[in-house]
């Protein structure tokens, strides 16, 4: 249904009535079956100018009068008609209209309205009922429209929620594929140096087999065992235990210590990625801080050095790949607010009713005047493109839908601290909006 | 320092099992030593001396950068490499404009190119050694004779605001510029002048002068190449350092402050090398590896004819 924009929509093109008529001459005119919809009739003089209207209301006060008709039938309309009538022009809009209309509207209703043009001269009636359902289906429509720019709304937050879990994601991500080259150098070159080093130990095996082969067998000739004796010697000089004591244990272990490197970040990894796992029970928070740290060391790497004073936490139920979040994100930032040999302190403790983190950092700290926003969503101090300014609006939201609470300190040029808290257990499911 | 002396190497990373993995491969072939506090290296260098320095970008204490460009300052004649598993344009640019690196290598390495690597960088180093055995006080020429001649640039640009600028520092700094625009311009130019110094952007129109650069490397290892161009790619760079071993890469739009300084760089440059014209030099690109590019390389080879015959006359 389209909206009906102006007043000239409404407009009943009614004929008027001329001031020469009798009482007598409107009654009759009301009368008329195309008349039967209106309450009133226009009074309209030759000029085109409205006098005012005429009501059936009016005429039914008049002829209800004993002898009324006989006394009023004669007389002008002129002396009936209500000069006071509500005059609109068709140019004004319909919620003016609305407004003059109702500002005038006394009950009960027994008029409608004169329209006119722009000079004032009679264009036609318009009928209260008319308005108000027009009114009404504008507020329909407008209702329509603000629940679609709601949802829309909705559809864009959900939307940019998702791009800082993806832009987050992806840092991450990137960050942990460097992370991975460092291992993956030495234990690559270490594999590769392995396997030349073997070459003779492969020699002195089978120079060896070789040997007492010919050994068993006693038709050997004296001078083929001394030859292959000989193999066994030069193999035995190139393979000397010395080369196992002082290569093959360092590199041995350093690649098995590069293996679990590798196996700590892919573990982190999946326990990251999954950014939209539903709630655990058994989750022990020092293990988030862990596995968080693992994740941010590419961030952290050459700003800070971390030091953790973790307690030992009951176990909680949390939506883990969330708190990881919140917590990546605050080690983040804490590496933004430092130019370099900083220090991050991650403590973690627990009471009766909660757990606790608490990190501490020596940065830049959080200038006093925009203390109150750090929250907000959409605030940040980064330039155009570089941030969300989402960040710690969602790690807010998170811990809130988590039941806990989420607080700073912070002094300018001394640094932040945040901290944590998250309740023990759970009192209502958790939504996951977030 | 002797020619038959191991080449010595510094091996410089904070992750002391990629140092060790590091001598283990090449303690036969070099005289191996490693550091894993960079902040130490300044002061083991003062004490001992090194002809190659392979370092690690991202270290608690400093950036493997800004280590390379002290040492740069302090021991020109070294040759410094960058190792490292973050591809980071910034470290890349700063490693090249600041550190004068040789090469950028990544992690996990390749066993072999990074033993082909250190092998080209020790032959540098013993070339040199043999040269300075024969003139054993590297005698600069007095400089009156040799400055007579005009320091040459060749801008190759489509780019009227590199042109204006370029004009301007040369101008100022008494450098003879030669301007083209064309392909075919740049050949003429190359072949025929002697130019010192050269100023290009990596694409043409359509032309990627890529593989001209890559040549001029190979013909030309004395020639200082500056790259100004608006693409902004570390692979690229990496390449172009590798193996078109660039003086300088300036983003564009490039800024008057950053080209003057590396244009004046390049003609001190220039102008050093002039005073020992026999020194060998100590840059040498590595060669193309893909196909295609070889024989694109080789095809510039042999439009710089004329080039490389005057410089082995």
């Amino acid at each position: 249904m389209s909206s009906i924009q102006s007043l000239a929509a409404l407009i009943k093109p009614v004929g008027s009535l001329s001031p020469e008529m009798t009482i007598s001459d409107v009654a009759d005119q009301l009368l008329q079956p195309s008349h039967k919809a209106f309450l009133s009739l226009p009074v309209v003089n030759r000029q085109g100018r409205p006098l005012g209207l005429i009501s059936r209301y009016r005429l039914q006060d008049i002829f209800m009068q004993r002898f009324g008709r006989d006394l009023w039938g004669k007389r002008s309309v002129t002396e009936a008609v209500n000069t006071e009538s509500l005059v609109i022009a068709l140019d004004t809009s319909l919620d003016e209209a609305a407004r003059i209309v109702t500002a005038q509207l006394q009950y009960p209703i027994t008029e409608d309205f004169i329209l006119v043009d722009k000079h004032g001269c009679y264009q036609g009636l318009g009928t209260v009922l008319d308005l108000l359902k027009a009114m009404e289906s504008r507020i329909d429509q407008r209702n329509q429209a603000l629940s679609r720019a709601l949802q829309e709304l909705k559809n864009s937050q959900a939307h940019l929620i998702q791009s800082e879990k993806m832009a987050s994601l992806g840092q991450m991500v990137a960050g942990v594929a460097h992370e991975l080259n460092t291992p993956l150098g030495y234990v690559k070159n270490n594999v590769q140096l392995l396997r030349d080093l073997v070459q003779p130990l492969l020699e002195l095996a089978a120079a060896q087999a070789q040997l007492s082969q010919c050994l068993q067998d006693p038709a050997t000739p004296t001078d083929t065992v001394e030859a292959i004796f000989s193999r066994v010697q030069q193999a035995t000089d190139q393979a000397s235990p010395a080369t196992f004591e002082e290569d093959f244990t360092p590199l041995l272990e350093d690649t098995l210590y590069g293996l679990e490197q590798i196996g700590e970040l892919a573990v982190s990894l999946k326990d990251f990625a999954r950014l939209d796992r539903a709630m655990s029970e058994d989750i022990d928070l020092n293990d988030c801080v862990r596995s968080a740290l693992v994740i941010a060391r590419n961030a952290l790497k050459d700003k800070a050095l971390v030091t953790t004073r973790l307690g030992e936490l009951p176990l909680l139920t949390c939506t883990p790949s969330q708190i990881n979040q919140v917590l990546l994100n605050i080690l983040n930032n804490a590496a933004q607010a430092m130019t370099n040999s900083g220090q991050i302190l991650i403590k973690s403790w627990a009471d009766t009713r909660c757990a606790y983190l608490s990190i501490q950092d020596n940065g830049a700290g959080i200038p006093n005047d925009i203390q109150q926003r750090i929250f907000d969503p959409f605030f940040t101090t980064k330039a155009v493109g570089e941030g969300t300014g989402l960040g710690l609006a969602i790690s807010y939201k998170i811990v809130q839908q988590h039941g806990g609470t989420i607080r700073f300190a912070s002094e300018p040029g001394r640094g932040t601290r945040f901290v944590i808290s998250l309740p023990l257990s759970q009192p209502s499911p958790l939504q996951r909006s977030a | 320092m002797n020619d038959n002396d191991a080449v010595r190497i510094l091996f410089v990373d904070d992750e002391e099992r990629i140092l060790r993995s590091l001598a283990l491969q090449f303690r036969r072939q070099y005289q191996v030593a490693t550091e894993t506090n960079p902040a130490k290296v300044m002061e083991r260098l003062a004490g001992d001396t090194f002809d190659i320095i392979v370092s690690d970008q991202r270290m608690q204490q400093m950036t493997g950068s800004q280590l390379l460009s002290q040492i740069q300052h302090a021991h020109p004649d070294s040759l410094r490499i960058l190792l490292t598993g973050y591809s980071d344009l910034d470290a890349a640019v700063d490693a090249l404009n600041s550190g004068g690196i040789f090469r950028y290598l990544t992690k996990p390495w390749d066993q072999q190119d990074l033993a082909n690597t250190l092998a080209q960088a020790a032959e540098i180093v013993r070339h040199r050694r043999r040269y300075l055995k024969r003139n054993p006080v590297a005698a600069p020429e007095p400089a009156s004779l040799v400055e007579e001649k005009r320091i040459r640039l060749l801008l190759i640009d489509d780019d009227s605001e590199t042109l204006q600028l370029s004009r301007d520092i040369c101008a100022r700094l008494g450098v003879g510029l030669q301007a083209v625009s064309s392909l075919d311009g740049a050949m003429a130019r190359l072949n025929e002048d002697e130019i010192d110094i050269l100023l290009s952007d990596i694409r043409l129109g359509d032309d990627d002068l890529r593989p001209l650069l890559m040549s001029l490397a190979q013909a030309h290892p004395q020639l200082l190449t500056v790259v100004v161009t608006p693409f902004q790619d570390t692979q690229l760079l990496l390449k172009l350092i590798n193996q078109a071993q660039i003086f300088r890469y300036l983003p564009k739009p490039v800024r008057r402050g950053m080209l003057e300084r590396a244009i004046k760089t390049a003609v001190t440059q220039v102008a050093e090398s002039r005073r020992q014209p026999h020194a060998p030099s100590l840059r040498q690109a590595e060669a193309p590896r893909a196909e295609e590019e070889q024989s694109r390389v080789n095809n510039f080879m042999g439009m710089l004819g004329r080039l490389r015959q005057r410089l082995t006359a």
